[in-house]
């Protein structure tokens, strides 16, 4: 893969981390409120396959979904201004977190309803078919949303028409508090597909190579005229569901081993530091940070230097400090923008 | 030019023409397409447009109408029939959830120019689930609209200018009108869809009716003039946004009001009407707006209770009678 | 056992009757047929008529009340013994409201007896308050007031007509609605009784509330008035030496003069003239502290022995406050004589509702003539036929022989 790509990988999961990192502590400190869901450990899942669509490709989402926002180069402003809810958001201020729309960019909005992606990425595939075009749709999901109704009736769907989905899902193993074990008699997603005819993979999550490898071939696939597919990508958020949760029903042990943070393995991670190893990783650890892994395997194969990393840090917590002042600066919203936007669509309409 | 039409003629054509008119639209739904729909309103319509344009769908509710959402957003007119209003209780989170708030929260980039037809209402003895209405549900959703045509006419109007609207709009048929019969002129003019009609003038008391009930509003127009009462019946043809103006018009007239609903008389169609128009005729009220409304139990499949549960003309009479000729204590 | 008695329904317009007294006592044996009280109503006083024999039974309903008709006001038992037992304790409901409701108004809040302060009692200004009165802010439409529930649009329509909500009489079902407003609106208007001497209210009598309505609403006939000179010496001499009333004479001579001239035998309705084939004559007379109108039946055909005799009759139950409504309405024409007061040198009357005319007698003059002033319904006749009227009757009155 070229230096590039994966700078840029490193780039946006870096920018994905930050972004979070500093929308939790707007949140503590007061300034933002709501329910707030993030993203940290999951990084690798929205960068490697949103890196793969095409601009024309639409993006369906659900309630966590800041980060696909930002890799589908939405400006951090736009999106910190609307988890401020104010009229410079993305949404202009009527969404809110969970809620992230952007037209020109084809993000077709976050969904806070478990399992309201598949319907919506099922209809804007057949809108795609309607008019015989090149475009896909990437539908994401949690593992918690596929024993909604939804997702076995547009599955369903899209496999019988043959529409150009193609549906993501980020298993984090967790439906909120409910481990996927207690809720969920195969825990193998993608083997779900296998009752629609949905050719399916399952992925290292952790690993923002192999999601980027996938995901593309998937599309080409799609593109090609072979209806839906589905990617089930294994990977694991280190915060609890959302702000409000502690994540106490997660042993301590596990989610330190998930996020890199035994002290056994940070002293490990340090030596490579100091002392790269010769050849590239073969597969994810999932007890490291997933950007540090993707870090220590730029410093393996000479891809950046640890000043680079700095730099990259840098740059971006100057434009979320920018993105935060903008957010903070931005006049706030008026009934009079509520009443117009819930009327404008038939403002032109005689109605009595 | 006029036809005279059965309702779900006017229906069918106004689908037709709209397919013809506009390439976006298509309709979707279950039976809608080889077998022409449950009530014939799709009759024809695959052969002519091919399968992509008229959709027969699994039996998903939720997910064929949030498919339409999906679709209408990115600017296709879709048609989404469902095929009994009790059915669209499994679709309730794609058209509250998703229909009626997307335009909203996407700021304004995402209008949902989409159409659902749904019949309903208690047709004959089809029992508890399937002898609903879905009205005081819907209603309380902000971002829907609510057509109730009760003629051919509006049958056919206020579905081409459902289709033509950017907004979500539930258009609600009801089973017992599909073969009801009435002069449809194509081409005329409709009034805006949201407008309440004046189908009989009166100066005495005024009945607010929408969808079948405007027939049984009218008998007892016919019955009270035997008793020298002059009942105006306004057929409110919408019931989200409700032409208050027309309503106050009436009663400011009338100073009497009678609201004839086939809906449960609890938290109903009637109670926003009732509410509304205290709040906008208080004054002109001469006697407590009065409900003729369906009782408060599951529909009877039994024929003699299923027909005592919901109103009739009769009922309309009495309550006129009551509140205008027999003024007592008891009342 | 017990058989209720109740309060009969004595006219089609009779809603509520007035006990005025018990005539037997309780335990008193009672014969079917027999006056056990005695009512008065809107017309007369009439009596309570036992429709089985027995013995009069409490609880008995108090007199000088209204009473709704068909409630019970009291009973008769089968036996002495069993009328003794139930005590007499009147109750002031003598059923209760749920039993037998009410088909009429309830009855009017009991008007106080003592004197009332005609004007208010701020008229002693104190140092804080203002030297005038402040007057009580009109009740905003809406807003709590005294005296009956009121429909929404019954208060906006008194405000606006500058009616005071709390004086106007419910409906039927105890309410205030529109039609109550507008029946306020078209009664006469109340006399201010503030800033005059103290006054105290007095409940006018069945009668007198009756004439009152009843004048009120003759009071909306078009009508005009053509007055001549009547000899009526030689026809009161006459009626002297045959003992016969001179009034009673005067009417025959009408009814004579109506068959001459039919139209004043009719009346103006809704529908159209009112063709009579018979002629009655009413004659003002006073009585009780009111006005009633016997009727002489077919005045024209009968004698005027006869109708001497049927006059007498009508006085002595006028007197006796017997007259029932058979005896008093549905006369078309009037007749009011006022010439036994020799002062009165000229008046006029008021057309009752359902006559063509009435004629005003005065006392007669030196000349043997008496000023007599005839009031007709203009949509009945017209000034010619007046005058007409008036020629012939006065030809009549002074040959009067073809009356006998």
């Amino acid at each position: 893969m070229d230096h590039e790509r994966l700078q840029g990988f490193l780039y946006d999961m870096l920018l994905a981390r930050a972004f979070e990192e500093r929308a939790a502590q707007e949140y503590t400190q007061g300034h933002i409120a709501g329910f707030l869901h993030l993203y940290p450990g999951e990084e690798a899942v929205a960068v490697g396959s949103i890196r793969a669509a095409e601009p024309s490709d639409y993006i369906v989402s659900t309630y966590r979904e800041h980060v696909h926002a930002l890799i589908r180069d939405i400006e951090p402003k736009k999106i910190m201004a609307e988890l401020y809810g104010k009229s410079t958001g993305v949404s202009r201020g009527m969404g809110g977190s969970m809620h992230l729309f952007d037209k020109e960019r084809r993000f077709m909005g976050g969904y806070a309803i478990v399992g309201e992606t598949f319907p919506i990425a099922a209809g804007i595939g057949y809108s795609i078919l309607y008019r015989h075009l090149p475009e896909v749709v990437l539908c994401y999901f949690g593992d918690g949303a596929v024993n909604q109704g939804t997702f076995h009736e547009s599955l369903n769907m899209a496999a019988l028409w043959k529409l150009p989905v193609l549906f993501i899902c980020e298993n984090n193993h967790y439906q909120i508090g409910t481990e996927i074990h207690r809720h969920s008699a195969v825990v193998d997603v993608y083997k779900r597909a296998a009752s629609y005819a949905i050719p399916a993979e399952q992925v290292d999550g952790m690993d923002v190579e192999q999601v980027y490898a996938h995901t593309h071939s998937a599309l080409d696939r799609i593109r090609a005229g072979g209806g839906p597919y589905l990617l089930e990508f294994q990977t694991y958020r280190y915060r609890g569901h959302s702000m409000a949760d502690p994540g106490a029903y997660r042993p301590p042990a596990e989610v330190r081993a998930f996020g890199g943070q035994d002290p056994i393995l940070l002293a490990t991670r340090e030596l490579a530091r100091h002392n790269p190893p010769s050849k590239s990783a073969q597969a994810s650890d999932p007890a490291m940070d997933v950007i540090q892994q993707h870090i220590d395997k730029g410093f393996a194969a000479g891809h950046w230097q640890q000043e680079d990393v700095a730099t990259m840090k840098a740059q971006i917590q100057q434009i979320l400090d920018e993105a935060v002042a903008f957010a903070q600066s931005s006049p706030s919203l008026s009934m009079d923008d509520a009443v117009y936007l819930a009327n404008q669509n038939h403002a032109h309409e005689v109605l009595f | 030019m006029d036809e005279n039409l059965f309702y779900w003629q006017a229906v069918n054509i106004a689908l037709d023409r709209a397919m013809e008119e506009d390439p976006d639209v298509f309709v979707m739904g279950e039976d809608v397409g080889l077998y022409g729909g449950t009530y014939r309103a799709t009759e024809n319509l695959m052969a002519k447009y091919g399968e992509l344009r008229v959709r027969d769908t699994p039996i998903s509710e939720n997910s064929f109408t949030g498919l339409g959402v999906g679709a209408a957003m990115t600017g296709l007119r879709p048609l989404i029939e469902i095929m009994t209003l009790n059915f669209a209780l499994l679709a309730l989170d794609s058209i509250v959830n998703l229909a009626a708030k997307i335009p909203f929260m996407s700021g304004g980039q995402f209008p949902v120019p989409l159409t659902i037809r749904m019949p309903g209402g208690v047709a004959k003895q089809l029992g508890a689930q399937h002898s609903q209405r879905l009205e005081h549900t819907l209603m309380n959703v902000p971002g829907l609209r609510i057509a109730v045509p009760f003629t051919p006419q509006d049958a056919y109007g206020q579905l081409r200018q459902a289709i033509r609207s950017n907004d979500p709009i539930i258009v609600l048929e009801h089973d017992l009108l599909y073969f009801s019969k009435g002069a449809v002129d194509l081409d005329a003019q409709a009034p805006p869809m949201h407008r309440a009609i004046v189908r009989r003038a009166g100066t005495d008391i005024t009945c607010a009716a929408y969808s079948l009930m405007v027939a049984e509003a009218l008998a007892a127009a016919e019955t009270l003039k035997e008793s020298g009462i002059s009942m105006e019946v306004i057929d409110l043809r919408s019931l989200s946004p409700i032409d208050w103006k027309c309503l106050q018009q009436s009663v400011e007239k009338t100073h009497h009001m009678i609201i004839a609903e086939e809906d449960s008389g609890f938290a109903g169609a009637g109670a926003e009407l009732a509410a509304t128009v205290q709040e906008r005729c208080f004054y002109s009220l001469d006697a407590p707006v009065s409900r003729v409304a369906g009782m408060n139990i599951p529909i009877p499949f039994n024929a003699a209770l299923e027909s005592a549960a919901i109103p009739h003309a009769a009922d309309i009479v009495v309550a006129a009678k009551k509140m205008l000729l027999e003024r007592s204590q008891t009342s | 056992m017990k058989h209720p008695i109740l309060m009969p329904v004595l006219s089609d317009t009779m809603a509520t009757g007035r006990l005025t007294q018990w005539v037997k006592s309780i335990g008193a044996k009672v014969s079917k047929g027999d006056a056990v009280a005695e009512v008065e109503t809107d017309k007369a006083v009439l009596e309570v008529e036992a429709f089985s024999d027995g013995y009069l039974a409490g609880p008995l309903a108090p007199v000088d009340q209204d009473i709704p008709v068909k409630q019970v006001i009291g009973y008769l038992a089968d036996t002495a013994e069993e009328a003794v037992q139930t005590g007499q304790t009147a109750p002031a409901d003598p059923v209760p409201a749920s039993e037998v409701p009410p088909v009429s108004p309830p009855p009017k809040p009991s008007l106080p007896t003592e004197p009332i302060p005609a004007a208010p009692a701020a008229a002693e200004p104190s140092p804080t308050s203002p030297a005038e009165p402040v007057p009580a802010p009109q009740a905003f439409p809406g807003g709590p007031s005294e005296g009956h529930a009121a429909s929404p649009y019954a208060r906006a329509l008194a405000f606006d007509l500058g009616i005071d909500i709390a004086q106007v009489a419910p409906g039927p079902d105890g309410k205030v609605q529109a039609p109550e407003i507008v029946a306020a609106l078209l009664a006469p208007a109340q006399p201010p009784l503030n800033y005059g001497p103290p006054y105290r209210l007095e409940s006018p009598t069945k009668s007198r509330e009756a004439v009152a309505r009843t004048m009120m609403a003759a009071s909306a006939t078009p009508s005009f008035r053509v007055t001549a000179r009547l000899p009526i010496r030689e026809l009161q001499h006459q009626a002297a030496s045959r003992q016969v009333s001179l009034t009673v004479a005067l009417s025959k001579a009408c009814a004579l003069t109506i068959q001459a001239y039919p139209r004043f035998n009719a009346v103006w309705t809704n529908e159209g003239l009112a063709l009579r084939d018979r002629i009655d004559v009413g004659i003002a007379v006073e009585a009780q502290d009111s006005l009633i109108t016997p009727v002489l039946r077919d005045a024209g055909a009968k004698s005027l022995a006869d109708l001497q005799s049927v006059w007498k009759d009508l006085l002595n139950q006028t007197k006796s406050a017997r007259l029932g409504p058979k005896d008093y309405s549905g006369a078309t024409f009037y007749l009011s004589n006022l010439g036994v007061y020799p002062v009165v040198r000229q008046f006029d009357a008021v057309v009752p509702l359902g006559a063509s005319a009435i004629l005003a007698v005065a006392a007669m003059d030196s000349d043997g003539s008496a000023q007599c002033t005839l009031t007709c319904d203009h949509r009945v006749v017209f000034g010619a036929d007046a005058a007409h009227f008036l020629t012939h009757l006065a030809s009549q009155l002074a040959t009067p022989d073809s009356l006998w």
